[in-house]
C-alpha cells in the first residue's frame, strides 16, 4: 500500500514538473515569437492621438496579431521620417505634409495608411473673441513651426486675400498662455488639440475657423509610414500592425473612458489632464472614418490635392504620381 | 615669437579644419549617405551662399541678439563680481542665488520670457546675458579675492586710498581672470541666441530657417546655418581674444612698451 502511494506519488509529481515545464516553454515560445515592431512618434511626448497604439499594446490586440511594439518619441516634430530612413523606427506616424517633402527630398517613405480623414487644422481665439478672415490683418498668429503649420498658412493668407506681411507670425513653445494674456491673437492647431487646451484653460470652448473655411485643402492630416524597404521586406508586419491598430481603434471608439485610462496608466506623466485626454480622443474619433466608415483607406485624389495645394506655395516642387506617396495594400 | 611658431600657430587650425572637413566629405562619400541626412560639406557652404539673400538679414539678428545680450551680462557680472568681492555680506547672501539662476534650465526660462517680454529682441538678449553674466561674474570675484594682500598693505601704507587700490592694484590683478570669463560667455552666448529664437520668434529667425529646413528634409540647409551659427561664436570668442590681447601687455613683456615709458634715447656724450 505505501509502495503504492509512493508511486503514485511520485509518478504524480514527475507528471505535475512535467506539465510545468512544458507550459512554461509553451509560454516562452509564445513570447519569443513575438514580432518586434519600433513606432516611432510625431511628437517628442505621449498624447492622445497615440491611444490606438496604447490600447493595442494593453488591451492584447497587437499580441493577438504577432507583434511586440515598443514606442519611440523622436526629438523633434521634423524627425520621424529621418528615424525611420535611418531604421531607428520601422513604422512611423507623420503628417502628410512630412511625406509630400519626404517624396520630394527622394526620401525612400510610403504611407501605409490615413490615420484621419479631413483637415481638422484651423485657427482658434479666445472664447468670445471675433474671429473672421477679416479680421487677421495686423494680427499676431502663433505659429508651431512645423511642417504642417507652416504648409497651411499660406492658404489662409490666400483666402483672406492677405500677404504674409499684413500679418505678425510669431512662433514659440506654447500657445495657450500666451492667447490668454493677449500677447498673441489667434493660435493654430487642429481642433482635438486646440479646443480641449483652451476650453480647460478657460472652462469655455475656443471660436475658431476650421478646414476649408479657413482655406485649407480637405485632405488628411496624419498618416501612417514605412520605408520601402521594411514594406518590401516585413510587409507582414505592417499588415499586422495595421490590423491591431484597426481592432484597437475600434475598440477605443467604443469604450472612449477606458481608453483614456489606458493611455493614463501607460503615460502617468504625459503633461496631459485626463480632461484634456478624454475630449482630445473624443474629438479625434469622428476624424478616423471616412464618408463611408471605412478606416484608414488612401486616395489619388487626397494625395493629388495636397501635392497640388504645396506645388502652389512653393514648399515641393513636382507632383509626383499619387501613387509614390501611399498604398493601401496593408489595409485589413 | 619665431617664424616657425608663427606658422604653426596660423597653419595648425587651419590644417585641423581642412582634415575635418576632409573627413566629412569622405563619409558622406563612401558611406552613400543620403543627403537628405547630412550633406557633403561644400553642398552645406553652397546652401548659404545660394540662399544668403534670405539668410543675410536672419545672420544679422542673430547677431545682434548676441553681442547686446553678452555685453549686457559682461557688464552685470563685473559689476556683480566687484560689488560680492567688495561686500562679504553680499556675497554670503547672493551668491547661492547667482548659483540657482545657472541650475534653471534656459529652456524652462523662455516661455516666462515671453510672456513678459513679448516677441522681439529682448527676450533673446535677456537669455543670452543671463548665460554669460555667471562665469564672468564668478571669474572677477575669484580675481579680486585673490590679489596679493601685501601689495595690497603695501598700497595703504603708503597712503593709496579705496579707490586708487582698486584701480592701480586689483582690477589689473583681475583682468586675466576677467578674460577667462569673457572667453567662456562668448562660446555660450550664440548658443542663448538661438535658444531664444526658438522659444519666441517674430517673423522668421535663423534658428526657425533651420527648423524649417530640418522639416522639409533640407539637410544642406540645416548644415549650412549651423555653420553660420558656429562662425559667429567662433568669431565673436576671437574678438575677445583680441581685445584680450590688447588690454594685457604684460602677459608677453615685461617692461612697457618704448612708446608707452614716453622716454628718448640718451645718446652717450662722445
Amino acid at each position: 500500500m505505501k509502495r503504492n502511494f509512493l508511486s503514485i506519488s511520485v509518478a504524480g509529481a514527475v507528471m505535475a514538473l512535467s506539465s510545468l515545464t512544458v507550459l512554461s516553454a509553451g509560454s516562452v515560445a509564445s513570447a519569443s515569437t513575438l514580432t518586434s515592431v519600433k513606432f516611432v512618434y510625431d511628437f517628442p511626448g505621449p498624447d492622445m492621438e497615440l491611444i490606438p497604439v496604447v490600447v493595442a499594446a494593453r488591451e492584447g490586440f497587437f499580441k493577438k496579431n504577432g507583434l511586440k511594439v515598443s514606442v519611440e518619441f523622436p526629438p523633434s516634430t521634423s524627425s520621424t521620417t529621418q528615424l525611420l530612413t535611418t531604421g531607428s523606427g520601422d513604422i512611423g506616424f507623420i503628417t502628410t505634409s512630412d511625406m509630400a517633402v519626404a517624396v520630394e527630398a527622394k526620401a525612400p517613405i510610403l504611407s501605409v495608411a490615413n490615420y484621419s480623414m479631413t483637415n481638422n487644422w484651423g485657427l482658434f481665439a479666445k472664447p468670445g473673441s471675433m474671429l473672421t478672415l477679416a479680421s487677421l490683418k495686423g494680427k499676431k498668429i502663433f505659429s508651431w513651426g512645423d511642417t504642417w503649420t507652416n504648409a497651411m498658412i499660406p492658404f489662409v493668407l490666400k483666402k483672406a486675400h492677405l500677404k504674409a506681411s499684413d500679418v505678425t507670425i510669431v512662433t514659440g513653445a506654447n500657445d495657450t498662455p500666451l492667447l490668454m494674456n493677449g500677447t498673441i491673437d489667434f493660435t493654430t492647431s487642429t481642433t482635438n488639440y486646440s479646443i480641449p487646451g483652451i476650453t480647460e484653460a478657460t472652462k469655455s470652448a475656443p471660436v475658431g475657423i476650421v478646414g476649408s473655411a479657413a482655406g485649407v485643402p480637405n485632405v488628411p492630416v496624419w498618416v501612417y509610414a514605412v520605408t520601402h524597404s521594411y514594406a518590401n521586406q516585413h510587409g507582414k508586419n505592417v499588415k499586422r500592425f495595421l490590423a491591431a491598430i484597426k481592432a484597437a481603434t475600434i475598440w477605443a471608439s467604443a469604450h472612449r473612458a477606458k481608453a483614456v485610462a489606458d493611455f493614463i496608466a501607460a503615460y502617468p506623466k504625459s503633461g496631459y489632464s485626463k480632461f484634456y485626454s478624454t475630449k482630445g480622443w473624443d474629438l479625434t474619433v469622428p476624424l478616423l472614418t471616412n464618408k463611408a466608415g471605412k478606416y484608414f483607406v488612401q486616395t489619388n485624389a487626397q494625395w493629388t490635392t495636397l501635392a497640388t495645394a504645396l506645388k502652389g506655395i512653393n514648399l515641393i516642387k513636382s507632383i509626383p504620381a499619387p501613387s509614390t506617396y501611399y498604398t493601401n495594400k496593408f489595409i485589413p | 615669437m619665431t617664424k616657425k611658431k608663427l606658422l604653426v600657430n596660423i597653419f595648425g587650425p587651419i590644417l585641423s579644419v581642412v582634415v575635418l572637413i576632409s573627413i566629412w566629405q569622405s563619409i558622406v562619400t563612401w558611406g552613400h549617405v543620403a543627403s537628405y541626412i547630412a550633406p557633403k560639406p561644400f553642398d552645406a557652404v553652397r546652401s548659404v551662399t545660394s540662399n544668403w539673400s534670405t539668410l543675410a538679414p536672419l545672420t544679422w539678428w542673430t547677431i545682434k541678439e548676441t553681442v547686446y545680450g553678452y555685453l549686457a551680462g559682461a557688464l552685470l557680472g563685473a559689476f556683480l563680481g566687484v560689488i560680492l568681492s567688495k561686500i562679504p555680506l553680499m556675497q554670503r547672501v547672493l551668491y547661492p542665488l547667482l548659483i540657482l539662476t545657472q541650475a534653471i534650465p534656459i529652456i524652462a526660462l523662455a516661455p516666462p520670457l515671453v510672456m513678459i517680454l513679448g516677441f522681439g529682441v529682448m527676450p533673446k538678449v535677456v537669455i543670452v546675458a543671463w548665460i554669460v553674466f555667471f562665469p564672468v561674474t564668478v571669474s572677477v570675484l575669484d580675481g579680486l579675492n585673490h590679489v596679493d594682500k601685501d601689495l595690497l598693505t603695501l598700497a595703504k601704507v603708503f597712503g593709496a586710498n579705496p579707490l586708487r587700490r582698486f584701480v592701480v592694484l586689483e582690477m589689473p590683478a583681475a583682468v586675466t581672470q576677467l578674460f577667462s570669463g569673457l572667453k567662456i560667455g562668448a562660446t555660450y552666448a550664440v548658443t542663448g541666441a538661438i535658444i531664444g529664437e526658438l522659444a519666441a520668434s517674430s517673423g522668421s529667425s535663423l534658428a526657425l530657417y533651420q527648423r524649417s529646413a530640418s522639416g522639409s528634409l533640407d539637410a544642406a540647409g540645416v548644415y549650412g546655418t549651423t555653420l553660420i551659427m558656429t562662425a559667429i561664436g567662433i568669431v565673436w570668442f576671437l574678438l575677445v581674444v583680441g581685445v584680450e590681447f590688447l588690454a594685457t601687455p604684460w602677459q608677453r613683456r615685461s617692461t612697457a612698451r618704448r612708446w608707452r615709458r614716453g622716454a628718448k634715447p640718451v645718446l652717450p656724450n662722445n
